[in-house]
């Protein structure tokens, strides 16, 4: 049955008419990036002179477009996979047997709100420009940073899968049954939160492939990423520009399209009784 | 020599005392219920049998051995958990097989085990079933089978049955006691509902904060509580002390005794007759305030001189001369009344 | 009992450190060091709370952080409004739609920084298409200047509002039918039942959001330097120039700046947890 908030079709009216604008409202700059990125002329026109794919054609042959594209694709890969390497046990681990740590940690896993881009920067140039530890400028300082910019969505997002999972519990029976901690870590505990993982790995993957402001402060031109890219571009062809960003949406609409059908399957969580069902025969 | 040997087993959380010098012995291929409500300790001395909760001072004894410093997957024990905890990434065989690989067997020694365990659980052909497609009747079985597969020396039952609805319960009971005399396994079954317990147990052990109030057969523990706090908790007892029965009008009360227990159906009630004597029992006189209808029990609330009296009787006579408003003797023999332990 | 447990303890200690490492060397030492930094003088020696002073009281960074924080203020408030009102239109609708219509809020959040500075460029720049569209119209009074803080307030609240929706989301979907059918049969009209009983159990999350919202426009750096290079006197461009600036940078001035920002991130954190804490005792 649906809700409805004011006397029949009036209210019903407000309700379409509200979520068209607002729909319309966040829709419109990206169509028009997408339309600028197809047009041939677009100067002082309302609407592009012509249509045509050359920008796209343009770009993926731009060697300096394809070694950014293949620079992000490294970085991201890389944090995100280092990423569930230590956080997936160390989530695991905190949860189950240091429940006053998980206190702490709830707390520290928020800082990274409170240190935006900027905020970071500060201390990250001070501490990494100069040696022992000189990696400012290099892909190394983004792949530290990052593991931290995704921390709170990736705890969460495993925290949570281990609590639909009962994870607890599950240690225990598979304990009894005569299993170590390793191996039913491996075989009963990792096979269950894997949607999980899958889906905060993709979120991170697009979060890092967005990111402007420290890849632009710490490393700028001496490794430059995607977005770095785009903002040197921007004042100077608008078409590379445009096409950029579509291609970085289309990807960022991939990996969301991934999480969807991740996070919709019909994930085998944990199920406890539903207590009268008749037993088939 | 007893099969399992629980002596002195004390556990505190934070400062509550949760099991306070609990012993207890069972013998092999009994079936025995630890009873009690929330927070009475059954639970935790049951996963403390099972090696999940360290406890801080007694001895665990199961066939002989001391398993006290054994981590869990060492003692042995079989296990299952009131929400069953079945492995989600696993269907039916593998869950069943699970404990049967830890062992390290391999494939062709396993089959056979766990084929017959499908066909003692009744779910042969649903091998390939995961949990969520089970109802969870079946789900239940599976968590039966996964531990009975590998022959543990006990088997161990957390409030099994409490997510279940009502008939299915009472099929599935049976079930359990069947397989469980079948393979003759010595069972500690766990729960809140006294009439589970009094239905499938062997023995009885009713527990209250962390001790054990009485123990035995569930004829002795329905028909002769030893404390106040048994015999509120089984069944429907009329439960008094002797100044409650003060001023009442109430002849034959015997001398001895503080406080007093009667089953409802242990009250033989007629239409009101002055002269009836109180020879061999104690006898009362009241009015019927309420009766009510409990499928094959009629209920009667009776108002003895203000103090609310309980009697049952099975329906079918004919009661319509008790209804409300009448008023009745009440005739209780000598051997129903009878004499409990305050609790405090 | 005692003997296994501690062996297996340390092992789960052991496995912890990487974690504690990491956060260490890229989140709590820069932290420390910005920290330090910010009361050191401009040389990078010694004590003094002399940045502190500059900060608070020299007008260019007053002006910063005041031109922030009204920003932040005006951008959260109009974005948490809209998406009250957004998030409880999704409400009415089938589950199928709200769902896809919270995907599309979803995937709008990745709408922001620079590629968004372009989107707006093309629309209401010079000669962006709506700027040219409305003067062709002959509604040259809703053309604004996209390069004047009127400009930026509303590339501001146009990403404000897709984070509103997703926050405030939830608080709107736990308006149970159930009260609403209840307060009616009680007497109660609609604006009444929004009065005595929606708003004051929407109002921890609400402000909540509002206070998210507010953290994150304040420390939103990336669309203001690009829709032009650091004309903007905002508080994060002071930090970003005074940490790498061309000129020459200066950097513990830039750390009592940052570490200014830090503190007004948290108490803005805080609020959220301390609103969240009284949402969830409500239910």
């Amino acid at each position: 049955m649906r809700t409805n908030a004011g006397p029949g079709s009036v209210g019903r009216l407000w309700h379409v008419a509200v979520t068209v604008v607002v729909l319309a409202f966040l829709l419109i700059p990206l169509l028009v990036t997408v339309l600028f990125s197809i047009s041939t002329t677009w100067e002082s026109t309302i609407l592009p002179e012509g249509l045509s794919l050359q920008a796209y054609a343009n770009l993926f042959t731009d060697e300096r477009f394809l070694q950014a594209m293949g620079r992000s694709f490294l970085l991201a890969v890389i944090t995100v996979a280092l990423s569930m390497l230590i956080m997936v046990p160390t989530i695991f681990i905190v949860s189950l047997y240091f429940p006053r740590l998980e206190k702490w940690m709830q707390s520290v896993v928020l800082l990274p709100f409170a240190l935006p881009g900027v905020v970071a920067a500060v201390g990250l140039i001070k501490l990494y420009s100069s040696p022992p530890f000189a990696i400012s400028g290099t892909i190394y300082i983004l792949i530290g940073v990052y593991f931290v910019i995704i921390l709170p969505f990736v705890y969460q997002g495993i925290r949570n899968s281990l609590r639909s999972v009962n994870a607890i519990e599950l240690m225990e029976a598979a304990e009894v049954l005569g299993a170590g901690k390793p191996t039913a870590f491996v075989r009963v505990i990792l096979p269950n939160i894997m949607p999980g993982i899958i889906v905060a790995s993709l979120l991170s993957l697009s979060m890092i492939f967005g990111e402007f402001v420290l890849a632009n402060m710490l490393v700028g031109g001496s490794y430059e990423v995607v977005q770095v890219y785009l903002y040197r571009m921007l004042g100077t062809d608008g078409h590379a520009s445009s096409a950029t960003i579509v291609t970085f949406f289309a990807l960022v609409f991939l990996l969301f399209a991934l999480v969807l059908k991740i996070g919709n399957r019909k994930t085998r969580t944990y199920v406890p009784s539903d207590g009268g069902k008749e037993e088939p025969a | 020599m007893s099969f399992v040997n629980i002596r002195d087993v004390s556990k505190s959380f934070q400062q509550n005392k949760v099991l306070n010098r609990v012993s207890l012995s069972i013998e092999e291929g009994e079936f025995i219920t630890l009873l009690g409500p929330s927070g009475c300790g059954k639970s935790t001395l049951l996963r403390a049998i099972a090696g999940l909760n360290p406890i801080d001072e007694g001895t665990i004894e199961v066939g002989g051995k001391d398993i006290t410093p054994l981590p869990p997957k060492q003692r042995r024990v079989g296990m299952v958990f009131q929400s069953y905890a079945l492995f989600p990434n696993m269907n039916v065989y593998d869950n069943i097989a699970f404990g049967l690989k830890m062992d390290g067997l391999n494939k062709e020694q396993i089959r056979p085990l766990v084929e017959e365990m499908l066909a003692i659980i009744d779910l042969k052909g649903k091998e390939n079933s995961f949990p969520n497609q089970l109802s969870g009747g079946q789900q239940q079985r599976v968590a039966l089978a996964r531990s009975l597969v590998k022959k543990p020396t006990v088997l161990l039952l957390d409030e099994p049955l409490s997510a279940l609805d009502a008939k299915i319960r009472r099929t599935l009971r049976g079930e359990i006691r069947a397989i469980q005399q079948r393979l003759k396994m010595t069972t500690i079954f766990v729960t809140h509902d006294q009439e589970e317990a009094l239905t499938i147990s062997d023995r009885i052990f009713v527990m209250n904060h962390g001790i054990i109030e009485q123990v035995g057969s569930p004829n002795e523990i329905y028909t002769s509580p030893a404390s106040e706090y048994v015999a509120r908790f089984i069944g429907n007892y009329n439960v008094w002390s002797r100044e409650q029965l003060q001023g009442r009008a109430i002849r034959g009360v015997p001398g001895e005794g503080e406080m007093f227990a009667v089953r409802p159906e242990a009250i033989r009630m007629q239409a009101l007759d002055a002269a009836s004597d109180s020879a061999g029992g104690i006898v009362a006189e009241g009015q019927v305030k309420l009766v009510s209808i409990l499928g094959n029990v009629l209920r009667f609330e009776v108002d003895v001189s203000g103090l609310p009296v309980t009697v049952d009787m099975l329906s079918g006579q004919s009661l319509d001369h008790l209804g409300a408003g009448t008023a009745v003797t009440l005739f209780i023999p000598r051997e129903e009344w009878k004499s409990i332990k305050k609790s405090s | 009992m005692a003997g296994r447990s501690a062996n297996q303890h340390q092992v789960k200690l052991l496995l912890l450190i990487p974690f504690f490492l990491w956060i260490f060397a890229f989140l709590l030492l820069p932290a420390i060091i910005m920290l330090v930094s910010s009361f050191q003088n401009d040389g990078g020696q010694g004590f003094t709370l002399g940045q502190y002073v500059k900060g608070l009281t020299h007008p260019l960074y007053t002006d910063a952080i005041k031109n922030s924080v009204i920003l932040s203020f005006v951008s959260a408030l109009i974005g948490i409004a809209v998406s009250v009102m957004a998030a409880y239109s999704f409400t009415t609708f089938s589950p199928k739609i709200r769902d896809r219509l919270l995907n599309v809020s979803n995937i709008m959040t990745n709408f922001a920084g620079v590629p968004l500075a372009f989107g707006f460029m093309i629309l209401f720049g010079t000669n962006g298409m709506l700027t040219l569209l409305f003067k062709e119209m002959g509604l040259s009074f809703l053309v604004f200047d996209l390069y004047s803080w009127k400009g930026l307030a509303w590339v501001y609240i146009y990403f404000q509002i897709p984070v509103g929706i997703l926050l405030v989301y939830p608080s709107l979907y736990a308006i149970k039918q159930e009260w609403r059918e209840a307060a009616s049969l009680l007497g109660a009209s609609t604006g009444q039942f929004w009065l005595r009983i929606g708003i004051p159990v929407l109002l921890p999350g609400i402000v909540g959001t509002f206070s998210v919202l507010f953290a994150n426009a304040m420390g939103a750096y990336a669309t203001a330097y690009a829709l032009v290079l650091r004309n903007f006197n905002l508080l994060p461009i002071q930090i970003g120039g005074l940490v790498s600036g061309d000129i020459y940078p200066r950097n513990e001035l830039g750390s009592a700046l940052a570490f200014i920002l830090f503190l007004i991130l948290i108490i803005a954190l805080l609020i959220n947890e301390k609103m969240l804490r009284l949402a969830r005792r409500g239910q």
